[in-house]
């Protein structure tokens, strides 16, 4: 029920400026930042600043900096801070319905909601995250990274690290780079952690689940033109521990009339492993470029999409630009998602009515200026996007207890609209 | 998941073996060439009994920055010593090349090799590439890359070769 | 796509991209392009990290091009 926007250690960030680097460089390194009049930069400082908001629900604002250290070898040593702060309502999961229902949470505290309303809970939190990452060339054509990350909030916590190494083949024109990272994370719910599919009130005892991330990534680019570059990635991630989302509810539903007569508190398995597969493309149209990516990804709970996206940067002149962003998703429904358990049948082991995995599709579109104001050091970036998350929720015939089908009213769950305006600055020092 | 690291395993044995003749620079009789300049043209074979510098460099390549200074200071101290620095430029855009020339004025031969077929000829393997020849003609080291703290090799060979 | 499936199409396609003459295809020269800082995967780190940050949170799917690092009780 969070709107969490996590920050994570960036490792590719700086390895990836490394590798595009074209020139090869006798024993030492020197970073592609290396442009400047004078002597090569010693830092390097990246700012964001993040606004979010979803119609009548969250608003996020989320400001990120970011420091680097170059060394004259190629070697680099980050930090970033992360700062979330999240207001508003998220939706329990339960059905809105054609009256005035009172709903119990999982803590078993009582709210009401209009008729033909989503069920949603208020709430108010702050993430701080922390991020270090530092990057070593090994010879000319090869580079580790090690990064390690620590985030807290009012009910999550997680500590983790990670390892990538990168190394370049046949004069740079392919790089191979293999990667893991381990995380450790906490999940103490306010209030206590609820038992799954049962009626709010009752808890576990344990305060704090944990919850174990590891992954491993395996990842190629290629340079097949001298304007064209591909990559090929693949990761897999492994969790395991609590995954459940503690304050989302299941709706138990009148096997007639389809209404929520109650609710149970969600159950979800206490693994999960996950697979994607990535393809970019960056192509060089002199001056403009082209970015593409598609991923696949699946999983073991059956939940499966497909990504793709779409960047075009045309260049204006002066140093600025203005790049168009378009991005369609697809999703197929976890196996245990549910909008509603019909009341009377068996209950089955799991069971999640979060939005997040059921079937629908997404489109972004989005608009990125960036510009270096002329006379004053540092670049810039101004970007807008609009996502629409949109599902056609037909429930389809069911049986009525006398074996009849009963139809229901699609739209079960509404459109989604999403706004973001990001600002970003950029200075090397 | 297994045949998923299967996959995995079969992508990195796939790399393709290199050829036989990838990966070595010119080495023998240095390649002749004759390049425009900044004034005139320049050909290798005029400079037949000076030790010669051929530098092949690019406006885009970070390194290349560097040797500027570099190669002045060589040129100031060891031009009058038989020392001959021809720096080739590989550009595609001339205004890019005198942009570059423009920050880091150089006292030494510019030379314009847009099509690149000087640097195929001495198969460049890097940016930049320098390459010392002796007064005799032919190549006596090849230098790929450029960091201003490991000049130390090269100097010394340019400093033996040019003292009388 | 069942596993053997996707395990087969991966390899084949990791395996095109690296195999093929590499060595003669892009002379060192040629990379004035490529040199330039937007010429990479991420051109711009930190919009790429906030688009992973709001993806997760409102999706069933993660990860991408880089690897995945944990950090928040999003999905």
């Amino acid at each position: 029920m969070r709107v969490q926007l996590d920050s994570t250690p960036r490792p590719a960030f700086v390895r990836s400026r490394l590798r595009a680097a074209a020139c090869v460089l006798l024993a030492a390194g020197v970073p592609a930042a290396a442009r400047a009049d004078d002597a090569a930069p010693k830092y390097q400082l990246d700012a964001s600043g993040l606004l979010y908001g979803e119609q009548g629900r969250a608003n996020v604002v989320e400001p990120v900096a970011k420091l680097t250290r170059l060394f004259d070898n190629g070697a680099s040593l980050g930090g970033q801070f992360t700062l979330d702060v999240i207001t508003g309502a998220s939706p329990t999961g339960a059905r809105p319905t054609t009256s005035i229902q009172t709903i119990t949470n999982a803590s078993g505290t009582s709210s009401t909601v209009q008729a033909n309303q989503l069920p949603v809970t208020a709430f108010h939190d702050r993430r701080m995250a922390g991020d270090i990452d530092w990057t070593q060339p090994v010879g000319a054509l090869f580079n580790a990274t090690s990064s390690a990350h620590a985030s807290v909030e009012k009910d999550y916590s997680s500590l983790g690290a990670g390892e990538t190494f990168s190394l370049d083949t046949f004069h740079r024109l392919i790089t191979w780079s293999l990667g893991g990272s381990y995380s450790h994370d906490l999940v103490f719910p306010v209030g206590g952690t609820p038992v799954g599919l049962t009626a709010g009130g009752a808890f576990t005892g344990v305060a704090r689940n944990p919850k174990d991330v590891t992954s491993v990534m395996a990842g190629v680019s290629r340079i097949l033109s001298r304007q064209w570059m591909v990559a090929l990635n693949a990761t897999s991630i492994y969790e395991r521990g609590y995954l459940t989302e503690p304050y989302k509810v299941v709706s138990i539903l009148d096997p007639v009339s389809q209404n929520p007569t109650s609710f149970l508190t969600e159950n979800r398995p206490t693994r999960r492993s996950r697979y994607n597969i990535t393809a970019s493309s960056v192509y060089h149209l002199t001056p403009d470029v082209l970015y593409a990516s598609y991923r696949y990804y699946w999983d073991d709970w059956q939940l499966g999409s497909h990504t793709l996206d779409l960047r075009f940067r045309h260049e204006l002149g002066n140093d600025s630009f203005l790049q168009p962003h378009f991005r369609f998703y697809t999703q197929s429904a976890a196996k245990f998602f549910t909008l509603g358990l019909i009341q009377g049948a068996p209950l089955p082991d799991f069971a999640s009515s979060d939005q997040r995995l059921s079937h629908f599709n997404s489109v972004t579109l989005g608009l990125t200026y960036g510009f270096k104001p002329h006379g004053y050091p540092g670049e810039w970036t101004i970007r807008a996007e609009y996502i629409a998350q949109f599902q056609k929720v037909n429930l389809g015939p069911t049986e009525g207890t006398d074996g009849a089908p009963v139809q229901t009213a699609p739209d079960a769950f509404p459109l989604l609209n999403i706004g973001t305006l990001t600002a970003g600055y950029s200075l090397s020092f | 998941m297994k045949r998923f690291t299967l996959g995995m395993i079969f992508m990195l044995l796939a790399a393709p073996s290199p050829s036989a003749s990838a990966g070595k620079p010119a080495a023998g009789a240095a390649p002749a060439f004759r390049l425009p300049a900044v004034h005139g043209t320049v050909a290798l074979d005029s400079l037949r009994g000076r030790v010669v510098l051929v530098d092949f460099w690019a406006s885009w390549c970070a390194p290349c920055e560097r040797s500027f200074p570099w190669m002045n200071a060589l040129h100031d101290s060891l031009a009058g010593r038989g020392l001959e620095i021809v720096a080739i430029n590989l550009d595609k855009e001339r205004s890019a090349a005198d942009a570059f020339l423009a920050k880091h004025a150089p006292h030494f031969v510019v030379a314009f090799d847009p099509a690149g077929e000087i640097a195929e000829d001495y198969r460049v393997m890097a940016m930049p590439t320098s390459y010392v020849i002796g007064r005799d003609g032919k190549i006596l080291l090849t230098h790929p890359g450029f960091d201003p703290k490991k000049t130390d090799e090269i100097e010394a060979l340019i400093r033996r070769e040019c003292s009388p | 796509m069942t596993r053997d499936v996707r395990a087969a199409a991966l390899a084949l396609a990791l395996a095109a991209l690296a195999s093929g003459c590499a060595a003669s295809a892009v002379k060192p020269w040629d990379r004035d392009l490529l040199a330039q800082k937007k010429m990479r995967f991420i051109p711009l780190p930190m919009e790429h990290a906030v688009d992973e940050h709001v993806y997760f949170s409102k999706e069933g799917s993660t990860g991408g091009m880089d690897l995945a690092g944990g950090g928040c009780g999003c999905n």
